[in-house]
């Protein structure tokens, strides 16, 4: 809690944005809500999350999980509460964050290393080159993205969000509709990337199993509540095999499979 | 040495039934089955061509119906573009303008011609003013439905990338219009082709419709099948502008990478 409080003092005292910066972003959610229409789909929530930190946000669907995504990257806006970026008051889209989604959402008339480069401009081209290096697909730069497979898009939305150098990384479960072979590398490569990288990341996800090896905090959502808040202290690569790994995730899964519906 | 054979028979398909109708055709005619007052043979077809080309009448005739048709696309067609563009995107724009257009829309653009007349005499003006009134919607109403139709995702994803308003319009929602306004202007040149025929017979001193009436007069049955043919023609090659159009601009397309 020291850090945070640091870290919020320094911050609000830098008057304008800096798109250099790098470091990771503390953010801060102080009674949060959100209703869509009559359904409260968010009520009451506080949550702070730590510079540099992995979050993996789980919960049924329907829970609220990707609402707070929308929320957190200013997508959305609360209807009461606020959300604060480094102790800063955030109510637009910020420019330090950026989202992947279940969709690699590429733009399917520019070719790949166009769509990294894009929001770039013309002096994007060798940044664009390096991410998508980063993610193995230089060699694919000048293809068409309706000719990648689903795993090779993504990773190229992957390249896109990185060469922003984003301060914070959403995830919208992007390797939610891959194959299963093909997720475990995406995994691998965001661990990966956001070991190299250590920007502040958030993952919606309904796969226990993944949140669990990547993230350093599981945030069980239930009914738009905090249902469970727990810490993964397991050291990195972790093996999917690790019994304490399998213990906690067989714990969350029977707390989600125990709410009621 | 081989010869790829799938693809030459692929070519060559096409033609086979237009050229064995033309062999019976002139079989016909040849042999007097066919009256050549009812419809001349092919050889006096290709002879009348012959004659006024060389006279520089046929050159004439098709440059004057040309710059007809093209100043009509390009009046009618940036018009129809530009609304297009403007109440796709403004909602504003959309509900001030689209009662008017719509109701413009549903008069024949043909059923004008006497007023036209009335208007601007037998001049090129009133020939223009029907082609543009005539290419218009098909670009408007296209132009329109791929601007309402742009992906929301797409939209989404670029104001999280940080994209200005600007670039949002001209990396995401034209692009993914593009396909949809050159069905429209497939359609116009349709159109405009269909419309210009209908204005040069009916009041005209240049121009292939002209040359078609004229010969109508004198009952020269060649030149009129002439002026018909060359009228395909020309909607041929304008199709074909479209298509050249749509391999260079849309080879992202899977329909039309080649």
């Amino acid at each position: 809690m020291k850090a945070f409080t640091t870290h919020f003092k320094n911050s609000s005292m830098t008057t304008t944005a800096d798109f250099t910066n790098t470091s990771s972003i503390t953010l801060k959610l102080e009674q949060v809500s959100k209703q869509f229409g009559n359904l409260t789909v968010l009520e009451n929530l506080n949550l702070v999350i730590e510079p540099g930190t992995f979050v993996a946000i789980v919960g049924k669907s329907g829970c609220g999980k990707s609402t707070l995504l929308r929320l957190i990257s200013g997508l959305d806006q609360p209807d009461q509460g606020t959300v604060f970026y480094d102790g800063k008051i955030h109510r637009k889209l910020n420019g330090h964050a950026r989202v992947m989604f279940q969709e690699a959402r590429l733009l399917p008339w520019l070719n790949v290393v166009d769509n990294v480069q894009l929001g770039l401009g013309k002096t994007g081209k060798g940044k664009a080159l390096e991410a998508l290096n980063h993610v193995g697909l230089e060699s694919r730069a000048k293809d068409w993205p309706s000719v990648l497979s689903g795993g090779q898009r993504q990773r190229v939305a992957l390249a896109r969000a990185l060469v922003h150098e984003p301060r914070l990384l959403l995830l919208d479960e992007p390797m939610g509709a891959l194959d299963a072979l093909t997720r475990i590398e995406m995994q691998q490569l965001v661990e990966r990337i956001w070991l190299e990288t250590g920007f502040t990341a958030i993952l919606v996800t309904h796969d226990i199993s993944e949140a669990v090896m990547l993230a350093d905090r599981v945030i069980l959502l239930d009914d738009g509540k905090i249902d469970l808040d727990v810490k993964v202290d397991l050291p990195r690569p972790r093996h999917r095999d690790n019994p304490n790994l399998i213990k906690l995730q067989e714990d969350i899964l029977r707390r989600v499979l125990t709410i009621p519906a | 040495m081989s010869i790829n054979w799938s693809k030459l028979t692929g070519r060559i398909t096409g033609w086979v039934l237009p050229i064995f109708l033309m062999i019976i055709w002139d079989v016909a005619s040849e042999n007097g089955w066919l009256s050549s007052q009812i419809l001349p043979s092919p050889r006096e077809i290709v002879q009348a061509a012959i004659d006024l080309g060389i006279s520089g009448e046929l050159a004439k005739n098709i440059i004057a119906s040309s710059e007809r048709a093209g100043w009509g696309l390009l009046i009618g067609g940036s018009i129809g573009f530009f609304l297009g563009l403007v109440n796709g995107l403004s909602r504003t724009a959309d509900r001030f303008l689209d009662t008017t257009v719509q109701m413009i829309r549903n008069v024949p653009h043909l059923a004008l011609i006497p007023l036209v007349i009335i208007w601007f005499g037998i001049g090129e003006e009133g020939k223009v003013f029907l082609v543009t009134l005539g290419v218009f919607f098909p670009i408007y109403a296209n132009t329109y439905h791929g601007i309402k139709t742009a992906d929301p995702q797409l939209l989404e994803m670029g104001r999280v990338y940080g994209l200005n308003h600007w670039q949002l319009f001209s990396q995401i929602i034209f692009p993914g219009a593009l396909p949809s306004i050159l069905v429209g202007l497939r359609y116009s040149l349709g159109l405009m082709w269909l419309t210009l025929i209908v204005a040069e017979t009916i009041a005209t001193t240049s121009g292939i419709g002209q040359m078609a009436m004229n010969a109508r007069e004198f009952m020269q049955t060649d030149v009129v099948v002439l002026a018909i043919l060359i009228y395909a023609l020309l909607g041929k090659l304008a199709d074909m502008g479209v298509h050249f159009l749509e391999v260079r601009l849309l080879q992202w397309h899977s329909g039309f990478r080649q």
